[in-house]
């Protein structure tokens, strides 16, 4: 099975760690949407509409602006010094302007891949 | 079996079927008439359902939720895009897995890249050019296989531009999942307002005769066999039901959709076979 990439909020993350209680998954790898609003050199932070904001670890050749909406591709890992969890940018979508975006239908995607399961991932729980 | 031929004859007595006849037109008329409807739809899916579409039989078209759906589309990262003489073949990701979409060059269009009016801008030429890689593209196609490689013949890739396109088209593939899976959503709602009102009329539509006969507790099921169960209600027929053919007739269906819907009510214990395993009539008690 190709790799297979959750579209997620922040509150799903610690799911998708690789130490996760919730047993082990095929993938630590998943989707974020967020708008960037900090970035300095190799860490940026982007914030997740009214869910949050996510750290991500940037690689030398991510292209960030501030202000932009994003699609990252990442892993879930340990921040350093203990600071929770955070993202491993292994790709990103440049999507424009924020306000293009309707957030909510963002929401409700995220809600829809995991109520109905079946056409989106695989289960491995 | 006599006694629902007898109902048979004079349903067709308007129709102008003969007795023996039944048998021939649902068995020649309602596949062909099948295959004509569900050619013409196309469907929303996710990459992985396309993974997961089966054949029922080899060239058959492909089926996602024993539905039809050999035009499907779908919206994902381009991950590679080779070009070569005959064709371009891109790789689409869209979170849910990978798949390979051919796009085969089309000599007309070709030829009109040559035109003055394709050399004005890119946007004269087709939408090929504007395709990038890792950007977001939407396809519309049919699902092939070549060998054991399953791929997607491409009538359209265009670039996605609107993450909100993306958006609704992920809801919308699960939304056409559940219709297939769980029926209907109105049907439903109908049952539990419509409970009291339908009680009294026989011969009401859709939804509201299970509200009139069975309560609210119909457990989900598929479309057809909603319509399975609806005629098995409705249709005046002896205490030994309906036979699976005269259902396919009735209801304008395939035969084999028919004998699937009916498993899935026997699974569910909504109807019982009687004088043979093709023949169903309505569990009440």
């Amino acid at each position: 099975m190709s790799l297979q990439t959750p579209r997620v909020l922040p509150a799903h993350l610690h799911a998708f760690h690789p130490s996760s209680a919730t047993g082990p998954r095929a993938t630590h790898t998943v989707r974020l949407l967020g708008t960037v609003t900090a970035l300095r050199g190799d860490t940026a932070t982007i914030t997740c509409g009214n869910n949050g904001d996510v750290t991500l670890l940037l690689k030398p050749d991510s292209h960030l602006q501030m202000g932009k909406l994003i699609e990252v591709v990442g892993k879930v890992v340990d921040l350093e010094g203990g600071q929770g969890l955070g993202v491993r940018v292994l790709g990103t979508m440049d999507w424009g302007n924020p306000a293009d975006c309707d957030y909510k239908a963002y929401e409700y995607v995220v809600e829809a891949t995991h109520r109905v399961k079946g056409i989106f991932y695989d289960s491995n729980e | 079996m006599d006694g629902g031929y007898g109902y048979q004859n004079n349903s067709y007595g308007g129709g102008g079927g003969g007795g023996g006849g039944g048998f021939m037109p649902g068995e020649t008329n309602s596949p062909s008439g099948g295959k004509g409807e569900s050619n013409q739809t196309l469907r929303p899916v996710t990459v992985k359902q396309a993974l997961d579409a089966t054949q029922p039989y080899p060239e058959a078209n492909y089926q996602i939720d024993s539905a039809d759906a050999s035009t499907i589309c779908f919206v994902g990262q381009v991950r590679n895009i080779s070009s070569q003489s005959t064709n371009v073949t891109y790789k689409i990701d869209d979170g849910t897995g990978e798949i390979e979409v051919k796009q085969w060059n089309d000599p007309s269009s070709a030829d009109s890249m040559d035109t003055d009016e394709a050399k004005e801008g890119d946007d004269g030429g087709s939408g090929k050019p504007k395709i990038e890689l890792n950007g977001y593209a939407k396809v519309y196609g049919k699902l092939k296989s070549f060998g054991n490689k399953r791929y997607v013949g491409a009538q359209v890739v265009r670039p996605l531009t609107n993450i909100n396109e993306l958006h609704v088209h992920l809801l919308e593939a699960a939304a056409v999942h559940l219709f297939f899976t769980r029926g209907p959503p109105g049907p439903k709602t109908e049952a539990g307002s419509g409970g009291a009102v339908g009680k009294g009329g026989e011969m009401s539509m859709g939804g509201g005769d299970y509200a009139a006969g069975n309560n609210k507790a119909l457990p989900a099921m598929s479309p057809v066999a909603r319509r399975v169960f609806n005629l098995l209600k409705n249709e005046p027929q002896s205490n030994e039901g309906l036979h699976m053919q005269l259902i396919a007739a009735k209801l304008n269906l395939p035969a084999t959709e028919v004998s699937r819907a009916g498993d899935e009510l026997l699974t569910a214990g909504l109807v019982f076979s009687t004088v043979d395993e093709m023949t169903w009539a309505i569990l009440e008690y």
